[in-house]
């Protein structure tokens, strides 16, 4: 039996470096996410949790993002690409949490001011999804050139971003809600 | 010292009802708190993830 309940897929926003590009693309992720019938969202933004650095993991978990990874069906994490790495800010949030996450869905936003789209980020991050407990979808979004996509004002320059990120979206509501089922109703014993 | 499954179902503190067991995963810790239940043939903490059929929020505890 399906769930009545909407699904909450929150958009993580990956850097917290200024004049960050990847604030336009989260937004509009976000904005396309809101769209969806039967979905709700939320824009997290990583620069805004107070996270202390003198410790890490679970011990550091703050009350708020952790609230929210429970209640979460599905992640959508946007991520700039660092010298081909994601940023150390966000695997300090990510690792703050874990029961949070298992069997969940997540699909990732890579961002570059180059050509590649923040491929190489995407290929980085996928070994860390996999260990705490998160389901990849196949598709990913690419803003290549980022600064070609968006204008500073942050609206889209290049309309045909919205037919690729409708179908990442159908392909991880649709896992989000597979994997709600598995959660809720589908015992491993 | 292997562990010994734990069969008591988890109740959600919202909702009152029997919650799911959808997952164990293998833990590796350096925290001496956390070194009674280590399982020795797999060299870890086994934690089991429950979710709650009726709200959806999850809990965990050791196996």
């Amino acid at each position: 039996m399906e769930s009545n309940r909407p699904l909450f897929i929150p958009v993580i926003l990956g850097t917290a470096r200024m004049g960050r590009m990847s604030l336009h693309a989260a937004r509009l992720v976000t904005g396309e996410l809101g769209k969806c019938a039967g979905v709700e969202t939320d824009l997290i933004d990583i620069a805004r949790l107070p996270l202390p650095t003198n410790d890490a993991g679970e011990a550091i978990k703050q009350a708020d993002f952790s609230a929210k990874m429970d209640k979460a069906d599905a992640l959508v994490i946007v991520s700039p690409e660092y010298n081909h790495g994601y940023s150390g800010l966000l695997k300090h949030v990510l690792d703050s949490c874990l029961k949070e996450y298992i069997h969940k869905a997540v699909g990732i936003v890579g961002v570059s001011a180059g050509p590649f789209g923040g491929t190489r980020v995407i290929q980085n991050l996928l070994p860390v999804m996999r260990e705490i407990g998160l389901v990849t979808i196949f598709w990913d979004v690419n803003f290549s050139s980022v600064q070609k996509v968006f204008a500073e004002d942050g609206r889209l320059l290049d309309e045909s971003y919205i037919r690729r990120i409708d179908k990442f979206l159908k392909e991880l509501i649709w896992m989000a809600k597979t994997l709600r089922q598995g959660r809720e109703q589908i015992s491993l014993d | 010292m292997a562990t010994v499954a734990n069969t008591d179902k988890m109740i959600c503190p919202s909702c009152r009802v029997e919650m799911n067991h959808h997952c164990d995963k293998l833990i590796y810790t350096t925290d001496t708190q956390d070194a009674g239940p280590t399982d020795t043939n797999l060299g870890g903490i086994i934690e089991e993830f429950h979710t709650c059929p009726k709200c959806g929020g999850g809990a965990s505890r050791h196996a």
